[in-house]
């Protein structure tokens, strides 16, 4: 219990619990249905693996604004090759061009030692410029073959009516965590973000780190962007716009601090929950959608801040 | 000990940072079971002089050599593994981190489940716990605990502790004792010495003279990215070494011409 109230993680559970009274008590039947808890669980899914993988690169002092895009590309990829390669060989590809852009952003920061928010902002657009591209701004879809295929029902389908995603989220999130806190990699990254004069010192190659986290983060989002194409297989260019910004937000909802070294997969997944719910329960409750994004700004803000508080008082009182 | 080869043998050395000559022809040699102590002003480059030994700068020209062989490539992880240690006054420990966890960064202990390594935490706990005690932390510290509630002193002997249970040939020690209390200034040189005993050798980078002249037993002054001087602290008073200091090295110069 102790280590889970000093985690990083439990500002997201208070937040989430919060977050559930209150919508339980403003709306209550349109939110405990099935189809409120499957659609919030389905999205849910697909943002926290955008939101781990930005987790990792936050943990290691970086931040990755090209996840929206590496997430529409590898979708891209795995949508228009698929009649060329099947679903198998068009699946390994999508996630090839995602590591690929992963490993080139990390290059840059890392040896050409530029700033990653301006790589990754240039990754962003080339990004996303190489789906228009590619796509001729058209839509595109999968065959009807394509469709029943088994691959596309293991990633996209459902299981006993949940959705494939969630249990995939369950099986990444559980290896994720696990490279974290129980392996010398991760003890590696969190020291990379935590001080890296002081990891180099011990001999940790936080060059190598920060280059894995940075393809991992971009597999990551693919990997989100093929889940969700498997389940509804239609492209379009827009395709993952503005999701970097929920990822990042749900990661620094979920207790990453952008100072580096501290950080959740388990908040990382609840922040997601949160971008996810507040965004459907607004249309819901009938909101103009366009306040969704100044609901999810105020939310970010609180987030922080009572993090923060929170570290203070566990701080002291420890 | 002098008749003994050097562990560490330093040949011209040089190095450039762009058009900044930051270190000038160093040729110095340090033996196993002494306490060097390094000094000379702010900017002299007695940081960057260890930051060749332990690594982390590649000379521009020059030699290095330890126990004998030459050191062809220039890496934190092969100064560490080597049996370089070095203590740095505000480098070293992850605040984020446990001390188990700062313990073993770099070199964790692993128990392999299905081929895949596992950080061995009771490994990791047990030895740095052991540790942290033998080497004077609060009680109620545990080895679970993040760096970031250490004291200064603590920090020190967490990085002392961890410079002594891995079996160290050299530990550098840069400024140990900066902004430490006289109590905990006079445990870390306490141990500094205990290291010299075992038979390691110890370089002390200190702006206090008085302080090396009364621990080394050999002083290294340099200026300027230069040696100037190079004396046995029985040869000099530490009044005379404060001296030298001032006068860049050239009263030495003076007392060998005479």
């Amino acid at each position: 219990m102790k280590h889970l109230v000093r985690s990083q993680g439990f500002g997201a559970i208070i937040g989430v619990v919060v977050m559930l009274v209150v919508f339980t008590l403003i709306d209550f039947s349109g939110w405990w249905t099935i189809q409120t808890i499957a659609n919030v669980s389905q999205f849910t899914a697909i943002l926290a693996f955008v939101a781990m993988g930005q987790a990792l690169v936050i943990m290691t002092k970086e931040i990755d604004l090209s996840v929206g895009s590496v997430y529409g590309l590898a979708g891209v990829a795995f949508i228009t090759m698929e009649p060329a390669l099947g679903v198998p060989g068009s699946f390994v590809l999508a996630l090839v061009v995602a590591a690929l852009v992963g490993l080139l952003q990390a290059i840059a920061v890392v040896k050409g030692e530029l700033p990653s928010m301006i790589v990754t902002l240039g990754g962003l657009f080339t990004a996303r410029g190489i789906i228009y591209v590619w796509t001729g701004g058209s839509v595109h879809n999968f065959s009807p073959a394509a469709r029943s295929h088994p691959m596309t029902r293991l990633f996209g389908g459902e299981l006993f009516g949940i959705d494939a995603a969630i249990f995939w989220l369950i099986a990444v999130a559980a290896i994720l965590g696990l490279l974290l806190w129980a392996t010398p990699f991760g003890n590696g990254l969190l020291a990379t973000g935590g001080s890296r004069e002081s990891a180099e010192t011990r001999g940790v190659r936080t060059d190598r780190i920060k280059i894995a986290a940075f393809i991992l983060c971009s597999l990551l989002a693919g990997f989100a962007g093929i889940l969700t194409l498997c389940n509804q297989p239609q492209t379009h260019v827009t395709l993952g716009e503005n999701m970097e910004l929920e990822a990042i937000a749900a990661a620094v909802i979920g207790g990453c601090l952008l100072t580096g070294g501290r950080g959740s997969i388990l908040g990382a997944i609840l922040g997601a929950l949160i971008v996810v719910s507040f965004r459907y329960e607004l249309i819901a409750l009938g909101a103009p959608s366009s306040w969704y994004i100044t609901f999810i700004g105020a939310v970010l803000i609180v987030a922080v801040i009572f993090n923060q508080k929170l570290a203070r008082f566990l701080g002291h009182s420890a | 000990m002098t008749n003994t080869h050097p562990l560490i043998q330093v040949k011209s050395l040089d190095l450039h940072f762009g058009a900044f000559h930051a270190l000038k022809n160093v040729s110095v040699d340090f033996h196993a079971g002494e306490l060097i102590g390094l000094v000379g002003d702010n900017g002299a480059g007695k940081t960057t002089l260890i930051r060749v030994l332990c690594g982390i700068y590649a000379p521009s020209s020059g030699e290095v050599y330890f126990d004998g062989k030459k050191i062809e490539k220039f890496h934190p992880k092969l100064a560490i593994d080597q049996g370089i240690e070095t203590i740095q006054q505000s480098v070293g420990l992850c605040d984020n981190l446990s001390i188990a966890r700062n313990f073993y960064l770099g070199r964790e202990p692993v128990k392999r489940v299905l081929g895949i390594p596992f950080l061995d935490f009771a490994k990791m706990r047990e030895k740095s716990t052991r540790v942290i005690r033998q080497f004077g932390l609060r009680e109620n510290v545990s080895a679970d605990d993040e760096v970031e509630r250490l004291s200064g002193g603590e920090r020190q002997s967490v990085k002392i502790g961890r410079a002594v249970e891995f079996m160290n040939r050299v530990v550098i020690m840069d400024e140990p004792t900066n902004h430490l209390s006289v109590r905990e200034r006079e445990h870390v040189n306490e141990l500094a010495v205990q290291l010299k005993e075992q038979g390691l050798l110890v370089i002390y980078i200190t702006h206090d003279i008085f302080q090396v002249h009364k621990l080394a037993d050999r002083v290294v002054i340099m200026e300027n990215g230069e040696k100037v001087a190079d004396a046995s602290t029985d040869a000099l008073t530490a009044e005379e070494l404060e001296e030298v200091i001032r006068q860049g090295g050239r009263l030495v110069e003076k007392r060998e011409a005479v």
